[in-house]
C-alpha cells in the first residue's frame, strides 16, 4: 500500500510536491502502528502472491476418498487438508488474491464513483447539488448490508458481480467527502484563475479540483479496502459470492463452519488471515491519515 | 428551530420515497416465487397463475410496487410468504422484541465501556495504557464478526466443557426448550446464557469504535484555549477534565448516539444466523433471499425510517446540547 499512496501521489510530482510526499512519508515511517499495519500487510501480499511459487499445490486437486479428509497439518500438507481431500495452504494463497483483489478494486471504485458524485454536487451546486445529495442521503439512510445480500443473491456469483454490488452500496462516504472539499476549493484563487483563462468545468473539476482531494481519497480508500474484504467474506459466508471449487477466504470459513466439530482449524485459517488483512488497512490506513492530515475526519 | 424542524419533517418524504423505491426494485429482481411450483406435478397450473395474479407477479415492478404501495398507504403491508398465514408486519412484529433485547444490551454495554476507556486514552495519550486501547480497539473494529462468533462458539461451545459435561455455555438459540414455564429467576438465568456470546461478539466490535470516536473528540477538546486557561487558573486537574472537557467532549458523542439508535432495531443478519437468533436481521436476509418481499420492505422500511428520523433528532440535540449551533 506504501508503494501505492507513494505512486499515486508521484503522478502529480512538481519540486513542492515532492516535499509533501517526503513530509508525509517522514511522518508515516514514525508512526508505530501504521509501520505495523505496513509490516502485515506486506507479509500477507508476499504470502499471497509469492506464496504459490514456493508451495506449488493446486488448490483443487482433490484426494478421493476418506483417507484425503481433514488431514491435520503435515509435511504433504501444511496446514492439512478440507473436506475434499484439497490442500489448504493452496486454498488460502489463492482464496487470499480473490478476497485482496476484490477489496481492492471495489474500495478504488467506490472511492471514483464517489468523487466524481461529490465533485459534481459540489463544484455546479445549485439544484444538481441538491438531486445528488438528496440521493446519496437517501442510499445512506438504506441498511446497506440486507440490500447488499440481496443484490449479490440475484446478480450471479461471479467476482465482478460482487465488486459491483459493494460499490453500489460504497460510494455514498466518499461522494459527501469529496463534495465538502469541493465546496471550499472552489473558492480559492487558482480555481477563479482558471476560470479566468477560459479552463472548461470539465478541466476545473477533474485537473484542479480533483487532486487536491487526492491525499483524502488515498486514506478513505485504504480504510475501505479493509472494508470490502470485510463484506466479501460476509457475502460469500452466508453463500451468496464466490462458489466453489474456487476459494476466497470468505467461502472458505462457511464451507469450514459446518466442520466446526470435526476439523475446527479450518475456521482458524481464512478467519484469521481476513483478520490480519483488514487490520493491516486499518492501522496502515489511520496511520496515513494522521501523516496527511491529523485533523482530518474520516 | 421550529421552521427548521418543519422544513427537515416535509424533507423526509422523498426521501423515504427513495428509499422505497431503490429497496423494491432491487427486490424486484429476486426471481418470483411461485414460478418454481411449475415443476411440482400435483398443483395445477391455473392455480399458480391465479396466486402470479393475486401476488402481483405478472405486473412489471414498477406496476407491482404501486400495488403494493397502496396497499401501504392503507396500512396493509400485505401477508408473509415465508410464513404463510402471517401478515408480514406480524413476522416483523415477532423478531422485533428479540433484536432489541440483544442489540440494546450489546449497545448499553459498550457505551459503558468505551466511554471511560476513550476518556482515559485521551486523557493519558501516547501512554502505555493509550497504546494498549488503541490496539485493542482496532482489533475490535477490523474483527470479522462471523469469524469471531465461530471461534468464540469453539472455545465455550466445543472446548469448555461444565463437569456435567454440557457446553459451557449454548451455542445458539434464545432460551432451553421446556423452561417457558419456568420461575422467573431460572428462566432469567437460562436466557442470560444464550445472551453472552453473541453479545460479548458484537460489543467487542462497536467498543472499538466508540473507544475511538471518544477518544479523538476528547482530545480535540482537550488541545483548546479554555482547558489551558483552566489549567492556569489552577483548577485541579480532575475538574477540568471532568467538568470541563468531558462535557463539550460528549456533544459529537451524543449525535453519535443518537444516529447509531436505528441499529438497534435493525439487528445483526450475521450474528444473529451464527447463534441462531430468530432477530430482525436474519429475518429480514431469510425474506428477502426467498422472494418474501412484503416480509423483507416492513423491516427495511422500519429501520429506514428510523434512520432518517434519528438524524433529525441527532441534529436536534445538537443544536440543543451546543448553543453554538444555530439552524435557520
Amino acid at each position: 500500500m506504501a508503494e501505492q499512496a507513494v505512486a499515486a501521489k508521484k503522478k502529480q510530482k512538481s519540486s513542492e510536491d515532492y516535499s509533501y510526499v517526503g513530509m508525509v512519508l517522514h511522518r508515516l515511517t514514525r508512526h508505530k502502528l501504521a509501520m505495523a499495519g505496513a509490516v502485515m500487510l506486506i507479509l500477507m501480499m508476499l504470502f499471497v502472491f509469492v506464496g504459490p511459487l514456493v508451495w506449488r499445490a493446486d488448490p483443487n486437486e482433490q484426494i478421493p476418498g476418506i483417507e484425503g479428509m481433514f488431514n491435520p497439518p503435515s509435511q504433504a500438507h501444511p496446514l492439512g487438508t478440507d473436506d475434499y481431500g484439497r490442500d489448504v495452504l493452496a486454498r488460502m494463497f489463492f482464496g487470499g488474491r480473490i478476497s485482496l483483489f476484490i477489496g481492492f478494486s471495489s474500495a478504488v471504485s467506490a472511492t471514483l464513483i464517489g468523487a466524481f458524485i461529490g465533485l459534481l454536487a459540489g463544484y455546479y451546486g445549485g439544484w444538481a447539488d441538491n438531486l445528488l445529495m438528496r440521493f446519496t442521503d437517501a442510499m445512506l439512510s438504506i441498511p446497506t448490508f440486507p440490500l447488499l445480500i440481496a443484490l449479490a443473491s440475484v446478480m450471479g456469483k461471479g467476482m465482478w458481480q460482487i465488486i459491483m454490488v459493494i460499490v453500489v452500496f460504497g460510494w455514498m462516504s466518499d461522494a459527501r467527502l469529496v463534495r465538502g472539499l469541493a465546496l471550499s476549493l472552489k473558492e480559492q484563487e487558482y480555481v477563479e484563475a482558471a476560470r479566468a483563462i477560459g479552463a472548461s468545468a470539465n478541466r476545473i473539476m477533474w485537473r484542479h479540483l480533483f487532486p487536491n482531494t487526492l491525499a483524502v481519497l488515498i486514506v478513505s480508500t485504504t480504510i475501505g479496502i479493509g472494508s470490502s474484504i470485510i463484506y466479501e467474506a460476509s457475502i460469500s459466508f452466508l453463500g451468496f459470492g464466490i462458489q466453489a471449487p474456487l476459494a476466497s477466504w470468505g467461502n472458505m470459513l462457511q464451507n469450514a463452519q459446518q466442520f466446526i466439530w470435526n476439523a475446527p482449524r479450518l475456521i482458524v485459517y481464512p478467519g484469521l488471515a481476513i483478520f490480519i488483512t483488514v487490520l493491516g488497512f486499518n492501522f496502515f490506513g489511520d496511520g496515513l491519515r494522521d501523516a496527511i492530515d491529523p485533523k482530518l475526519k474520516l | 428551530m421550529r421552521d427548521y424542524v418543519i422544513r427537515r419533517v416535509l424533507g423526509m418524504i422523498p426521501l423515504i420515497l427513495i428509499v422505497m423505491i431503490v429497496s423494491f426494485s432491487i427486490f424486484s429482481l429476486v426471481p418470483n416465487p411461485f414460478a418454481a411450483l411449475i415443476e411440482n406435478p400435483r398443483i395445477k397450473k391455473a392455480d399458480i397463475e391465479r396466486l402470479i395474479k393475486a401476488w402481483g407477479f405478472d405486473l412489471p415492478w414498477y406496476l407491482r410496487f404501486f400495488k403494493w404501495f397502496s396497499g401501504v398507504i392503507k396500512g396493509d403491508w400485505g401477508p408473509s410468504l415465508l410464513y404463510p398465514g402471517s401478515s408480514a408486519r406480524d413476522v416483523i412484529a415477532r423478531a422485533l422484541p428479540v433484536t432489541i433485547r440483544v442489540m440494546g444490551i450489546e449497545f448499553l454495554l459498550s457505551l459503558l465501556i468505551a466511554l471511560p476507556i476513550g476518556i482515559i486514552s485521551a486523557v493519558k495519550q501516547y501512554s502505555v495504557t493509550d497504546y494498549v486501547v488503541t490496539v485493542f480497539s482496532f482489533l475490535g473494529m477490523s474483527m470479522p464478526t462471523f469469524w469471531f462468533g465461530l471461534m468464540m462458539m469453539m472455545l465455550f461451545s466445543v472446548f469448555l466443557k461444565r463437569p456435567s459435561g454440557a457446553p459451557l455455555l449454548p451455542a445458539g438459540g434464545m432460551m432451553t426448550p421446556g423452561l417457558e414455564e419456568a420461575p422467573f429467576w431460572t428462566r432469567f438465568v437460562d436466557q442470560l446464557q444464550y445472551l453472552v456470546m453473541p453479545v460479548l461478539v458484537l460489543a467487542f466490535s462497536s467498543v472499538g469504535s466508540w473507544t475511538r470516536y471518544m477518544r479523538s473528540s476528547m482530545l480535540e477538546v482537550v488541545r483548546q484555549d479554555y482547558i489551558r486557561t483552566a489549567r492556569a487558573k489552577g483548577v485541579p486537574e480532575r475538574l477540568v477534565i471532568n467538568k470541563h472537557a468531558l462535557r463539550n467532549a460528549l456533544i459529537p458523542i451524543v449525535t453519535l448516539v443518537a444516529l447509531s439508535v436505528p441499529g438497534i432495531v435493525g439487528g445483526a443478519s450475521i450474528t444473529e444466523k451464527i447463534f441462531n437468533i430468530p432477530g430482525m436481521g436474519s429475518l429480514i436476509i431469510a425474506a428477502e433471499t426467498k422472494s418474501d418481499y412484503p416480509t423483507a420492505m416492513v423491516g427495511l422500511m422500519l429501520t429506514s425510517f428510523l434512520v432518517i428520523v434519528f438524524n433529525l433528532i441527532a441534529d436536534i440535540v445538537y443544536a440543543w446540547v451546543d448553543p453554538r449551533i444555530k439552524y435557520s
